[in-house]
């Protein structure tokens, strides 16, 4: 048996049960936890100042040799907040809760604009979380530590950290139909391109309506993408279909689709439980993760298959509503109660995790407005005990202190509605189409 | 709870995704001409399979390792399989189910019937080294022994005389029994349990009754006081 212990090990086993902050601060983190996550002297900052209170370290490797991020204080790279053992952040606890708001209010604060990773610690638990652009999300589960696995949890999140995957991931479910999540899908994929200027890939997972690649005028695959996931060694590229548009009499290529194949919408669900996982296409995304900046996945309006593998696929599931309509609302609901913990417990890293819903396309007054918070109340009061953190993806902007519910919202505007006949997406046939989704994108995503 | 697992699921399964387990040691005759029959006659094979999951994208067969390694042999890429619990027990009733291993049954408190029929397969067994044993003098002596449920081994079944000696006779019992035997009571009074005790030991049970132990006295006479 190899007898020999690491400085990660030791400095856990030496930690008094109860230590405080500056305690596991100056005894596990400072000598042990930065060394082996790759940082050296002078690449840590404590107290850093993020426009936004201050974090307790930010991390940035040195470029160069004349390169000092102690000394210059620009672009840390990640940050991390340290709470001592008297303070539990085991998931799910208030003290948990409290410091996730806490990082990801020092990720998305004014001098945190390069910071890519955050973690949370108290010597008990840790967890890592990535943010892209304005999304922040866990891509650990929050993992308690001992002097048996420290080496190992260290060293995935050092490898994570040092190989970023550049695209985001967003599934748009809703198990209502009708709400737009195609709609939704294409103009949030021509904003993110026009406005973001990012490379974007979205995915027709819906093969029974279709209706992304008809509206986009795309053929339908026949059994190439149902190849590609269920087959080794697959090419993904043939499933791959530019979306572009005429523009001064030269095709303008503005994002890439994978439309809806044939195969999924002919074959039965029992054979393709036969030759897929529901992680399926989660894995098989891996290989391209580094040529896009958004991979969007238009979802069925259902629990089965296809929703499933692209929840699980996804980093983050962006759920349109209608503020008019109650089961869209109790849908969502029921999304983030239920179906993506499920997925949240098959992958066992943290994710995916719900974005707050919004409310589309609808004209709404504020009488609507009040009703439909009513009706929102509702089903929090009905899932309190249970889910007690529901409240935050109906009422993000809602702390102890403000009574602000506001919800974002896409106002109605018949262009948008009519694009389809158009087969272009409405954000770039119209400027007021385009501004709507443009403050979508900045809402949720873009920094 | 509606569950997301494939577990209970038949999937067809890439080959290389699939570790042997305990492998086979089925001839490397039927393996080939299973694999040729499988070949010609139909590319799907209808016995599926039993794996269990170990990891991401990575199985294990927990029985009918033979489909197994007809699949191997017959070259195919993905094989049908049945998805079973990750456990122990799991994979312990799948090798019995699958004719792979022989179930066991508790000597310890097996009643006769189960004996006879036990002692019986094992005599019939091609080979079998309890050949030209008397099959009914076995099954008596083993059920009658007032001992049987205290027994930690087997051996105690060398000194019934029914013509099960150490070696492989005792051995080829193994296959069909195991033991959970129960504790000694605290006071043994059966001469007969008492006999397999050596005479320090019945000392001291004597000691502990608080019975008066004439110094010459020998295992008989020991067994003798203990058991009056």
């Amino acid at each position: 048996m190899n007898m020999t212990t690491t400085k990660l090990q030791d400095a856990l086993r030496s930690l008094p049960t109860d230590a405080k902050e500056p305690i596991v601060d100056l005894n596990f983190v400072v000598p042990c936890v930065f060394e082996a996550l790759g940082f050296a002297q002078g690449e840590f900052y404590p107290q850093y100042v993020t426009g936004d209170g201050s974090v307790d370290y930010a991390l940035r490797k040195n470029i160069d040799e004349n390169d000092n991020f102690i000394c210059t204080g620009t672009q840390p790279y990640l940050l991390m907040e340290l709470k001592g053992r008297d303070i539990n952040i085991a998931p799910d606890s208030t003290g948990y809760n409290s410091v996730v708001k806490q990082l990801k209010r020092y990720l998305l604060a004014s001098n945190c604009h390069s910071a890519q990773w955050g973690i949370i610690t108290n010597s008990i638990h840790i967890q890592l979380f990535r943010k892209h652009g304005k999304v922040v999300f866990p891509v650990t589960a929050c993992l308690e530590i001992n002097p048996d696995n420290v080496d190992e949890v260290i060293d995935s999140f050092r490898e994570k950290i040092a190989n970023p995957s550049k695209a985001l991931t967003v599934a748009v479910y809703n198990n209502k139909g009708g709400v737009g999540k195609t709609t939704t899908t294409v103009n949030l994929a021509s904003v993110l391109h026009r406005a973001g200027h990012k490379k974007v890939l979205v995915i027709d997972l819906d093969p029974n309506q279709q209706d992304l690649t008809n509206s986009l005028d795309l053929s339908l695959l026949d059994g190439k993408f149902y190849t590609f996931l269920s087959e080794k060694d697959a090419n993904l590229q043939s499933c791959i279909a530019k979306y572009s548009i005429n523009y001064k009499n030269r095709d303008v290529d503005f994002f890439d689709v994978i439309p809806a194949d044939k195969e999924f919408a002919e074959g039965d669900e029992t054979k393709f439980r036969q030759y897929l996982r529901i992680d399926s296409l989660r894995q098989k995304l891996e290989c391209i993760k580094s040529d896009y900046d958004y991979i969007l996945i238009d979802s069925p309006p259902n629990w089965r298959i296809f929703s499933q593998m692209a929840i699980c696929a996804a980093d983050v599931i962006l759920i349109p509503t209608k503020h008019n309509n109650i089961f869209s609302l109790e849908n969502a609901a029921l999304a983030i109660k239920k179906f993506v913990p499920e997925i949240q417990r098959l992958r066992g890293d943290g994710g995916p995790v719900p974005l707050p819903v919004f409310f589309n396309g609808e004209k709404i007054t504020p009488f609507q407005e009040l009703e439909a918070q009513k009706a929102i109340d509702e089903i929090l009061r009905k899932s309190k005990s249970e889910n007690p953190n529901l409240r935050q993806y109906f009422y993000p902007k809602e702390t102890k202190v403000s009574k602000n519910r506001e919800i974002f919202s896409i106002p109605s505007y018949a262009n948008i509605a009519n694009a389809a006949f158009a087969r272009i997406p409405a954000a770039y046939r119209d400027k007021t189409a385009n501004s709507y989704y443009t403050e979508l994108a900045k809402e949720y995503f873009l920094q | 709870m509606k569950t997301l697992t494939d577990v209970g699921n038949l999937m067809c399964l890439h080959m290389d995704e699939i570790e042997p387990g305990e492998g086979t040691d089925t001839p490397e005759f039927l393996i080939n001409a299973t694999a040729k029959l499988l070949n010609q006659k139909e590319e799907r094979n209808w016995v599926p399979v039993i794996v269990k999951e170990i990891g991401k994208n990575q199985y294990e067969v927990i029985g009918n390792t033979f489909v197994y390694a007809v699949a191997e042999a017959a070259g195919l890429e993905r094989v049908w399989c049945i998805i079973a619990e990750p456990t122990d027990s799991a994979a312990e009733v799948a090798k019995v189910l699958a004719g792979e291993a022989i179930p066991q049954i508790n000597l310890s408190a097996a009643t006769r019937d189960e004996i006879a029929a036990a002692l019986k397969y094992l005599v019939d067994q091609p080979g079998s080294p309890l050949k030209g044993i008397k099959l009914a003098v076995a099954i008596n002596r083993i059920e009658e022994d007032p001992g049987r449920k205290y027994w930690k081994t087997l051996s105690p079944i060398t000194k019934l005389k029914c013509g099960i000696t150490a070696g492989k006779k005792l051995d080829a019992l193994k296959q069909v029994f195991y033991l959970a035997p129960e504790p000694y009571p605290d006071v043994i009074t059966e001469p007969a349990i008492l006999e397999t005790f050596t005479a320090t030991e019945l000392k001291a049970m004597a000691k502990k009754r608080e019975l008066a132990v004439p110094k010459s006295a020998k295992k008989p006479d020991l067994v003798k006081l203990l058991s009056a």
